[in-house]
């Protein structure tokens, strides 16, 4: 053990290292300290992706996913930690809470989609683009239909038609927002695939802002889509 | 969390809801969304000898949302479009006592200022050039 401990620096260049809180050896990127065994705290700067032992990509494997979380709720358990010390809670309560956010995030595709794209913005500075126009036209148009049905009267023969015409809408929203998905879909095969070859020429460099851009693009537009489609739902059931 | 009485002034009289027509004389359009909470935006104002004469907007979001747009359009009325470009986002918190969390909500508004007066300023500006 000693020895492994004096002999990690020089080998494991890339991982995260700091000073175990307790004994102050070195720790690397584990959540217990090889020598004392006391929990150490998820460090702020490690991703959620690194917290599961998961590559940086846009498909994960869900099994291994869901194995290491419920392996790592039970390692920071509070039944496991009530006759240890007050630091030692403190910090593996702390742990399981990041570690149930981390999960959260990544075992949803579009949140893990929208984190990633956080994690990787800080090199594509600004991925905002220009706001789609003709998309926000619809969705104001659609809120007025929605509120003049609202404002009918259900027995009507208006309010029928407004109905109905909101139920067709319904319908072209969500086969819409699906085919926006099949479509971000292929985009996170693209980008993990350019992760893969892990290319750092200019034209990777290019093919990656593209991804991302393109990515921001349709998430977004899949939450102005879900929105209304939340409210024409709640409005037309 | 409850919103405060102008909010809530607002979001039961809203002042200016509607639209002009896009193409009219001395339209400007500003349209702007919130790509994390799905907030969408429609700012319009109506320019007669560089002074802001009539504005309009349309809002699909939360109620602070609503409240922002309804207040910008009031607080444009009779200004110039200089005095306009002066209208921050905090004026906006400040009057409606927004909350924290939904600061987004008057940043968003002043978004839609901007992006009414610029396509206001651009319109006017290519026909200037037409007219040369």
């Amino acid at each position: 053990m000693a020895h492994h401990t004096h002999t990690s620096g020089s080998r494991d260049l890339k991982m995260a290292r700091s000073m175990c809180w307790h004994c102050q050896s070195e720790v690397s990127g584990e959540y217990f300290c090889e020598r004392c065994v006391k929990v150490q705290p998820v460090s702020k700067e490690t991703d959620y992706f690194t917290c599961f032992g998961l590559p940086r990509r846009l498909t994960i494997d869900q099994r291994k996913l869901e194995a290491k979380f419920y392996e790592l709720s039970r390692a920071f358990h509070p039944d496991f930690y009530q006759n240890k010390s007050e630091a030692e809670q403190t910090i593996s309560l702390g742990n399981a809470a990041t570690l149930n956010t981390a999960y959260r995030t990544l075992r949803d595709p579009i949140q893990r989609a929208e984190y990633l794209l956080d994690l990787e913005a800080g090199s594509v500075k600004e991925i905002r683009t220009s706001p789609p126009s003709d998309l926000f036209e619809e969705i104001l148009e659609l809120q007025e239909t929605l509120e003049a049905y609202r404002a009918s009267d259900s027995a009507s023969e208006a309010s029928r038609t407004l109905r109905a015409q909101l139920v067709a809408e319904q319908a072209a929203l969500e086969g819409r927002k699906h085919a926006l998905e099949q479509q971000l879909q292929r985009l996170f095969t693209d980008w993990d695939a350019l992760q893969d070859r892990g290319d750092a020429g200019a034209q990777a460099c290019a093919e990656r802002d593209r991804l991302l851009k393109q990515m921001r693009d349709l998430l977004s537009n899949r939450t102005y889509m879900k929105n209304i489609v939340t409210d024409l739902v709640a409005t037309i059931g | 969390m409850a919103y405060s009485d102008k909010v809530v002034d607002h979001f039961n009289n809203p002042r200016n809801m509607g639209s002009f027509k896009k193409d009219e004389e001395g339209i400007g359009t500003g349209m702007v969304g919130a790509p994390e909470c799905g907030d969408v935006m429609k700012l319009q104002i109506k320019v007669q000898n560089d002074t802001i004469v009539d504005a309009k907007f349309k809002t699909f979001g939360c109620g602070s949302a609503i409240a922002s747009s309804s207040l910008a359009t009031e607080w444009l009325k009779g200004k110039t479009i200089e005095e306009a470009q002066q209208i921050k986002n905090t004026d906006i918190v400040q009057e409606l006592n927004l909350p924290p969390v939904k600061i987004h909500c008057s940043v968003l508004a002043e978004d839609a200022i901007k992006a009414a007066l610029a396509d206001y300023q651009k319109k006017s500006g290519d026909k200037t050039e037409a007219a040369q």
